[in-house]
């Protein structure tokens, strides 16, 4: 059965995945959506990575233990509400990661032990303070270790200009 | 190299306070805790009076505080309205607590006072610690309880007020009562109270545990201060060269301990901040019911 070459690539497209970083900056939300936008058009997925802040050693265990469970439900609380946005916009749950340590090493470790993973969107930060700690990184000292290609989303961007982007 | 310290009346090798302060410093990085609880009693053992110890604890403790403050402030992980509250309290408490601590000083008992405070506090305080560590230990990792939104009998009193960054709508009355009973113990003891101050303001208060922190450091710097400016100024028991050398090494100490911080996770680190704790009240313990080898001394009468 001869199969032209748009074919033979729909399905590769559908199990791609763009993996974006939940982080408490402006810039997350256009991350998010130029994701989302890429998943409608072009197929694939959406995955969603937050990093939890190590638990800070405190004098009673206790607190310790209750100040990382506390941290961790936010983020699940967190991941889920972002997750009914990715689901209005692409028909699919992202994919939900939530893991605990350095935002650039954990997400690194996790390109590496996750091959589902097809390509990391970042988003600029759009202050002149640089373009955020994780795009800095990326590019700079720690470019050799990436295992995926990057898009770099300009953080200004608004929903029409990533509509025509994508 | 023995420098004498002109409040404290006395002759202290200058290393021995350096390293005291480094040894402290790097422990209150390591724990993000004060230190005072442990300075205090460590001053008391190398033959420091209890006063000035204690004065010069509590002026540690502000040292070692404030930077902790900024960076919690940044977060924004400080209730301002909530450490206001507690530190109102605190500060009445703290007020009390010196005049006491001068009650003290004329009946001549404040060696003993400060002594057995510390026994029962730390003796208490290290038991819990290593209790429950050890349970840690023995468990790794298991399931912690949830704390489900109870409703305590502090939850009926007068006064309601609302602490939005806590998510709490509570008396005002239970915040006073622990802040008071906080800045007691800060005065009397030298100590910032963060160690006391964080499980009752999680557990007794119902406070979120990632503002506890904060405000808890919010309220220990206050606190600290108003302690040391009362003992310096009512008793005059502030000795400079003591809270500089102490504090050159605390700096230099809190560097290190908050980096070695970031990457030790651990009941065992816990476990052996209990056994020091228990340690230093053991030990504090023994200088107040061995004999003393010399049953009374002659001196010139003063």
């Amino acid at each position: 059965m001869p199969q032209t070459e748009e074919e033979a690539a729909a399905p590769a497209r559908r199990d791609r995945v763009f993996l974006v970083v939940v982080d408490d900056s402006p810039e997350r939300e256009v991350a998010l959506k130029y994701a989302c936008l890429r998943a409608r058009k072009g197929g694939g997925r959406v995955a969603l990575l937050r990093v939890l802040e190590p638990a800070e050693l405190v004098e009673w265990a206790g607190v310790g233990a209750m100040m990382q469970e506390e941290r961790r439900e936010e983020a699940e609380k967190l991941l889920s509400g972002l997750a009914a946005q990715v689901n209005e916009m692409t028909g699919t749950l992202p994919i939900l990661i939530i893991r605990e340590g350095d935002p650039r090493d954990e997400l690194l470790a996790l390109l590496e032990e996750d091959p589902r993973i097809s390509i990391l969107v970042l988003a600029s930060a759009t202050g002149g303070g640089g373009p955020g700690p994780l795009i800095t990184a990326l590019t700079g000292r720690y470019a050799a270790r990436l295992t995926v290609p990057m898009t770099i989303v300009p953080g200004g961007l608004d929903d029409a200009e990533l509509d025509r982007v994508t | 190299m023995q420098v004498y310290l002109p409040i404290a009346e006395m002759s202290v090798d200058a290393l021995l306070l350096v390293s005291i302060g480094f040894a402290v410093g790097w422990l209150s990085g390591l724990f993000g805790v004060g230190g005072g609880f442990l300075l205090t009693p460590l001053l008391i053992l190398i033959g420091i009076p209890s006063p000035v110890a204690v004065a010069s604890g509590a002026n540690q403790t502000l040292g070692a505080s404030v930077s902790g403050l900024i960076a919690q402030w940044r977060r924004g992980n400080v209730d301002a309205k909530m450490g206001t509250v507690l530190l109102v309290g605190g500060l009445l408490g703290s007020a009390a607590g010196v005049q006491l601590f001068g009650l003290l000083r004329r009946i001549g008992q404040v060696d003993l006072a400060v002594a057995l405070f510390y026994v029962v506090v730390l003796g208490t305080v290290g038991t819990l610690m290593v209790m429950e560590s050890v349970r840690a230990i023995l468990r790794r990792r298991q399931a912690v309880r949830r704390r489900l939104h109870e409703h305590l009998w502090a939850h009926g009193l007068p006064f309601k007020m609302r602490f939005r960054k806590s998510r709490l709508y509570i008396s005002v009355i239970p915040p006073l009562l622990v802040g008071f009973a906080v800045g007691v113990l800060s005065a009397v003891m030298g100590v910032g109270g963060g160690f006391m101050l964080v499980p009752a303001m999680i557990y007794f208060l119902g406070m979120p545990t990632a503002v506890v922190i904060g405000t808890s450091l919010f309220q220990v710097v206050f606190v600290t201060a108003n302690v040391t400016l009362l003992q310096a100024v009512q008793l005059g028991t502030v000795d400079i060269v003591l809270t500089m050398l102490l504090l050159l090494g605390a700096v230099a100490g809190a560097q290190f301990g908050a980096a070695m911080g970031a990457r030790l996770r651990g009941e065992e680190t816990r476990a052996l901040l209990g056994l020091l704790v228990l340690a230093v009240a053991a030990s504090l313990l023994w200088d107040l019911v061995r004999p003393p080898e010399r049953p009374f001394s002659i001196g010139p009468a003063l």
